[in-house]
């Protein structure tokens, strides 16, 4: 059963890197199958190579996470803190409508402000809207985990004599750790996927994210699907994130164990 | 004036009033219980006095210095949760030097410090623990650690053993009492349990629903206390209850209940509760229930007894609850059950 679920979760990934490693006549049953990185090596050199797309991705998925997380993270804390009753019990049914508005109602005002604010163009730019999406879920969560932490543990170091920004060092950052990072890891996933909003607002070539830069792909041959090409990108664009998790995954995890934060 | 005073203390949330203009003093070195039930404004008021909430009205007085709008990292108040708020993710020496390091102490006295008070906990062993690693008695010492770290001018306890089983608790008092009273500091002590209130405490204050019903020795609030509820809450097996003339009710301390010959009124044990030094027995009397308590040695037959008590051991109060004086026309018509 556990290797039905595995074979399920990782068959498409496995099939993605197969299909990258083959020449494009071996795909449909014509030609040689023997292993070659030549769509790596097409989609690198490309026009953007793809690692520009990729750094591009990773500024602003970068950008998009600390932005979130220092905004969300005040905000969360102050609604679940000093929380006002009515006013803090509609400030959260407004971020859980927020949370599930469907975005694609809002591209047209969201181009209509990057024009006239001329925010085209601008990866920095790009980083505002992401943020504005991500933030409603960020604060749900963070709030929760806020809310999860004995306030006496806060208490106790109001009278060691920690004022806020230290409280919020050595005793809140530490304790909500695993909450951070998983918030973390949701944001810059939605950063990293955007493509609507990247679509219509970057237009020149050098400064596509990776989804825009790989829908170009596709237009570089009418005929054929290129189907290594693809391949090859999902591949590269499925390594930092990758990479994010396994790193985030530690702390994750040693919030877990660390357990028994009752004191 | 030195020690600790609150001056008609008053906390507001919303519009319920959790303290009612409460005045207490507390002398350098003496313990203060404040002793209630859940909800009576006991752990209120030590918050209150530790800064963590602000006061809705009244003066906090500091030897002499009010410290009523002083924020809480400045008091040098040193308190003990219940759930001793130890930080989880630090290990127990850090637990302990996160106070020292944010007020610059240099290190090497912060070590000094630091190991001192762990020699005399008998923690040395477990610095290096993390909270989750230790038991509820280690902790609860770690706790004692921090706040006695701090060389702080008021101690606050709230329920500090409440998290442990009976004997540790019983064990720990002592030491509790010897190592946080009688220094310079006040002590303020917060619990529901009276048995540890009156093993800790010097003087015990009585909260209910934020009004102070009554302050006292220990031996004072038990054997003369001013209200119904005081008489009520002290004291186990809980006193008895015998309604009076004109709503007026006599109270009668289950260990004040004696055997007679022949007076008093009749009573038929109904349930018997052997607790070695002595025996509970659950009399039915044409009063109602009454809770006597019978030394080691004395028998009661179980067909019936009769029982009585002596008239210096009755305790009257009125409808309203307050006490009133041992002689009156409330007195009459129980006059049968005094010997």
């Amino acid at each position: 059963m556990r290797a039905l679920v595995l074979l399920w979760s990782l068959g498409p990934l496995l099939w993605q890197l197969r299909t990258s490693l083959l020449p494009p006549d071996a795909l449909v049953g014509q030609g040689p199958t023997a292993w070659t990185l030549e769509n790596y090596r097409l989609v690198l050199s490309g026009d953007p190579p793809l690692w520009a797309s990729l750094r591009n991705s990773g500024l602003v998925g970068l950008g998009t996470t600390l932005l979130t997380l220092s905004l969300a993270l005040p905000c969360a804390y102050a609604l679940q803190r000093h929380r006002a009753g009515l006013l803090g019990w509609g400030v959260g049914a407004v971020l859980l409508a927020a949370s599930l508005f469907p975005t694609v109602l809002l591209f047209l005002g969201l181009l209509e402000m990057a024009r006239s604010l001329h925010l085209a163009n601008s990866l920095t730019a790009l980083c505002l809207p992401y943020t504005a999406l991500a933030l409603p879920l960020a604060i749900l969560i963070l709030r929760a985990a806020i809310a999860a932490l004995p306030p006496e543990l806060e208490d106790a170091a109001r009278l060691e004599g920690l004022a806020l920004g230290q409280r919020l060092r050595s005793v809140l950052l530490p304790l909500l750790a695993p909450a951070l990072a998983s918030t973390a890891i949701l944001t810059f996933l939605a950063s990293w996927n955007e493509y609507p909003i990247a679509l219509t607002w970057i237009s020149r070539v050098d400064r596509l994210t990776l989804p825009t830069a790989m829908a170009r792909l596709a237009g570089s041959s009418v005929f054929t699907v290129p189907y290594g090409a693809f391949a090859a990108a999902t591949v590269l664009g499925s390594l930092p994130l990758l990479l994010l998790v396994l790193v985030a995954q530690r702390w994750i995890i040693s919030g877990l164990t660390q357990g028994a934060v009752k004191g | 004036m030195s020690g600790l005073q609150l001056q008609q203390l008053s906390r507001r949330c919303g519009d319920r009033l959790v303290l009612e203009h409460l005045d207490l003093a507390v002398a350098p070195g003496e313990c203060l219980a404040l002793l209630g039930p859940s909800g009576c404004g006991k752990t209120t008021t030590l918050r209150l006095v530790a800064g963590l909430d602000p006061c809705s009205g009244g003066r906090i007085l500091l030897n002499g210095e009010d410290i009523t709008a002083r924020p809480a990292g400045e008091r040098e108040v040193a308190m003990v949760f219940q759930s001793y708020a130890l930080f989880p993710h630090l290990d127990v020496g850090e637990n302990l030097a996160l106070g020292l390091r944010s007020r610059g102490i240099p290190r090497a006295e912060r070590d000094r410090r630091i190991a001192s008070v762990l020699e005399l906990l008998q923690l040395t062993a477990l610095v290096r623990r993390r909270p989750a690693q230790l038991s509820g008695g280690q902790r609860q010492r770690v706790a004692l650690a921090r706040a006695l770290l701090r060389q702080p001018r008021i101690v606050l306890l709230d329920e500090p053993m409440s998290n442990l089983d009976a004997r540790l608790r019983e064990e720990l008092r002592p030491e509790l009492r010897r190592l946080l009273c009688g220094g310079e500091p006040p002590v303020l002590y917060v619990t529901h349990d009276q048995q540890e209130a009156m093993g800790m405490a010097d003087r015990i204050a009585v909260l209910q629903a934020g009004r102070l019903e009554q302050v006292g020795g220990v031996r004072e609030l038990y054997t003369d206390p001013a209200s119904r509820f005081v008489a009520d809450f002290l004291g186990r097996p809980a006193i008895n209850w015998l309604p009076g003339r004109d709503g007026t009710a006599l109270g009668l301390r289950p260990e004040h209940l004696r055997p007679r010959p022949e007076g008093g009124l009749q009573a038929r044990p109904e349930r018997r509760e052997w607790w070695g030094h002595q025996q509970l027995l659950w009399l039915e009397t044409p009063r109602g229930t009454l809770r006597m308590l019978l030394p080691e040695g004395a028998e009661a037959g179980a067909e019936g007894l009769r029982v009585g008590w002596r008239a210096a051991d009755e305790l009257w109060f009125d409808a309203a609850g307050q006490r009133l004086s041992a002689e009156g026309p409330w007195r009459q018509g129980l006059e049968s059950g005094a010997v």
